[in-house]
């Protein structure tokens, strides 16, 4: 097997043993005894142009990691390295030039467009916060990025609500680009969506991976849409990557019990052909009181004694990252 | 250039269908205006004065001595008693009066005696005179100046303490919230009027009138702005958690940034649906502490004042309490229509659609 996983070259975005815990205030003192374990030790790396795949249920933590990738959050600890500089603990101006390369494409982009500003404004405001350009420029570049995302220009004066959500989301990843980044988090830019408009806006994330050399880290509950732009795939359960390998792989050879799984549950278009469902039972649960030992092992249909006791660690398996007990992978 | 969202115009268009609150605004400014040059309607200085072949205009100049037209007295001239003086020398000197030749402070008794008098139209006293026989019209339309701007000035400075402070709670959260949520909750039971009349026990007998209306302002503000804070702090944390502020902190924007040009535009129109009302409020409140003498300090023209009087004579001399309570519920009508109508324009409802 070719090494693909892990090439050598120097990674544009390397992410250490990453937590993220909100603290959780009870009581009458609101003191905060616990937390919420969002993102719970997380490492994986992306090279520059390549796609991650981000992938697991709802609740799992894959948002905060982005947000917290993107630097809206603070990480609890861990460290988030951008080029080899540490950005995890910068604030304020120090983290000015980062967000140039770091952007964010939301989820819905009714939320992340501001209602009472046009198009213009929208496209206009990462220049201005950034002292880029002045104002004949920076409005010629507001047309381009129309262009480039294949809007009209006289969508300038226009506000978001007169839009699709198509369109709206393609004026969101016209502000993520705006500002020329190497890395751009989308946080499920196309679940809103219609079927018919996602592979519309995913075929624009890959053009524009190719056109600017973009790296992305795209965060999905829907396999197939991962499958379909991603290089590599991680899954993600309960605050922890259980499985990480390149798309192909993740998809005819799972190894990870959860993964299995998941991917035993996406249907195929052929009503003949019948699989073996590996269906898990129950729900996730909480990240206040994540289980002992393996985060899975309450749903694990491969559950062992030690699985209760010890946290397992990402370990190598053929071309896979596995966080898993099981011997016969 | 005023580059409004369309939002914003549906609003103010729906504003203007609604006749009721439409014809009450247009009123409401043009009364504002009637009062601003109101020196020129109701007032005991002449508009104009012809004398010797030499146009004189009294009203915004200095202070005149009788001299200056030929009297013998060196104190300010009485217009009314030099227009009668001009007619009965029946030269080419004339003296042109305002429609209401009275200003609200002087007491008009011919007879030397302080009596209210009734309406009458020989006298020029429209609506009659108060208690001391000063001019109720004058009184009342001087009255009704103060009290509009006092409570305009109100309304400004509640909003400026109640926006800044319920925004920078909601915003920054945490301690500062906290700490101030409590500070409120004190702040806000001290009896306010008491405060007031401590104050006025304590300031001294010298300070001028417009320094005590400030005084007065002051503290009014200081004890009603607390209530405006929960509507900020509330709108300003749901906003705050949008996606469209984590999209303006990706690409770098200040707080400062995210605060004017994120939160408050989307913020303020729920604000602006109570403006009205905060001036009626604002309208009652004043005149309730003139009844009970603790507002406008003496002799200040104000609605409460007239109340007062008028309720003490009011088998004696009936003119005084009616025309002040009819002014007083015109105007909080009009306030009122035009808050129910800002409030029907600025209804959500009316503009959403739910997808």
């Amino acid at each position: 097997m070719p090494s693909s996983v892990s090439p050598k070259s120097a990674p544009i975005l390397k992410v250490t043993d990453l937590k993220m815990h909100f603290p959780v205030k009870e009581g009458i003192l609101l003191r905060a005894n616990k937390s919420n374990k969002a993102v719970d030790g997380i490492s994986f790396e992306i090279q520059p142009g390549e796609t991650l795949g981000l992938v697991g249920e709802s609740g799992c933590g894959k948002s905060t990691l982005g947000r917290c990738i993107a630097r809206l959050y603070e990480p609890t600890s861990g460290s988030i390295e951008f080029e080899g500089n540490d950005i995890t603990k910068l604030k304020g101006r120090a983290l000015m030039p980062y967000r140039q390369n770091i952007q964010m494409i939301f989820q819905d982009p009714m939320e992340s467009l501001n209602s009472r500003h046009t198009i213009g404004d929208i496209l206009e405001e990462p220049y201005i916060v950034q002292k880029i350009g002045d104002k004949a420029s920076r409005a010629k570049r507001v047309r381009e990025l129309l262009n480039i995302v294949g809007l009209p220009t006289r969508s300038i004066t226009r506000y978001p609500f007169e839009f699709s959500g198509g369109q709206r989301q393609r004026i969101g990843i016209a502000r993520s680009i705006a500002l020329n980044p190497k890395l751009v988090v989308c946080d499920e830019p196309v679940s809103a969506l219609d079927v018919s408009i996602q592979s519309q806006i995913l075929n624009l994330l890959v053009d524009l991976q190719k056109e600017f050399n973009l790296a992305y880290l795209f965060i999905a509950h829907d396999l197939a849409v991962v499958k379909h732009i991603s290089d590599r795939i991680a899954i993600m359960y309960l605050g922890n990557i259980v499985e990480e390998s390149t798309g192909e792989s993740i998809y005819h050879e799972p190894r990870h019990p959860y993964t299995k799984s998941l991917i035993s549950a996406i249907p195929i278009p052929d009503p003949h052909r019948r699989v073996k469902r590996e269906i898990i039972s129950g729900d996730v649960p909480s990240p206040i009181n994540p289980p002992s030992g393996c985060r899975f092992h309450p749903r694990c249909p491969r559950v062992m004694e030690r699985c209760k006791l010890e946290a397992p660690l990402l370990r190598t398996v053929a071309d896979h990252q596995v966080c898993c007990h099981l011997d016969d992978l | 250039m005023l580059n409004l969202n369309p939002q914003t115009l549906k609003r103010l268009r729906r504003f203007r269908e609604i006749k009721r609150g439409y014809y009450s605004f247009l009123f409401l400014a043009g009364l504002l205006v009637v009062l601003s040059f109101g020196e020129l309607l109701v007032n005991s200085r002449a508009l104009l004065v012809h004398y010797e072949d030499t146009l004189y205009f009294p009203t915004y100049s200095d202070f005149r001595p009788g001299t200056d037209f030929g009297l013998d007295y060196d104190y300010e001239v009485n217009y009314r008693e030099l227009q009668a003086t001009f007619d009965e020398q029946g030269s080419d000197n004339w003296v042109l009066m305002p429609p209401v030749p009275y200003n609200p402070l002087e007491n008009h008794a011919p007879g030397g005696v302080f009596k209210p008098t009734s309406p009458s139209i020989d006298t020029r006293h429209l609506l009659g005179t108060d208690t001391t026989s000063r001019d109720i019209l004058a009184r009342l339309f001087y009255g009704t100046r103060i009290a509009l701007w006092f409570s305009i000035a109100f309304m400004l400075a509640v909003y400026a303490i109640g926006i800044t402070i319920g925004c920078a709670m909601g915003y920054f959260g945490g301690m500062f919230d906290l700490i101030f949520q409590r500070f409120i909750e004190i702040w806000s039971n001290i009896p306010f009027l008491y405060m007031i009349i401590i104050v006025f026990s304590v300031i001294p007998q010298t300070f001028t009138i417009p320094a005590k209306i400030v005084i007065l302002l002051t503290v009014m503000v200081l004890f009603s702005w607390t209530s405006m804070t929960y509507y900020m702090r509330t709108e300003t944390y749901k906003e705050k958690s949008r996606d469209y502020i984590a999209a303006a902190r990706v690409i770098g924007a200040s707080n400062t940034r995210i605060i004017f040009r994120h939160i408050l535009p989307n913020v303020l129109s729920t604000l602006v649906t109570f403006m009205p009302f905060t001036v009626v409020s604002a309208i009652t409140a004043i005149t309730a502490l003139d009844f009970l003498g603790f507002g406008l300090p003496a002799p200040t023209p104000s609605l409460g004042e007239l109340l007062k009087q008028g309720t003490a004579t009011l088998r004696t001399a009936p003119w005084i309490v009616m025309s002040a309570f009819g002014t007083l519920v015109i105007l909080l009508t009009i306030v009122t229509f035009i808050g129910e109508a800002v409030r029907e324009s600025f209804d959500p409802k009316k503009f959403t659609t739910y997808r």
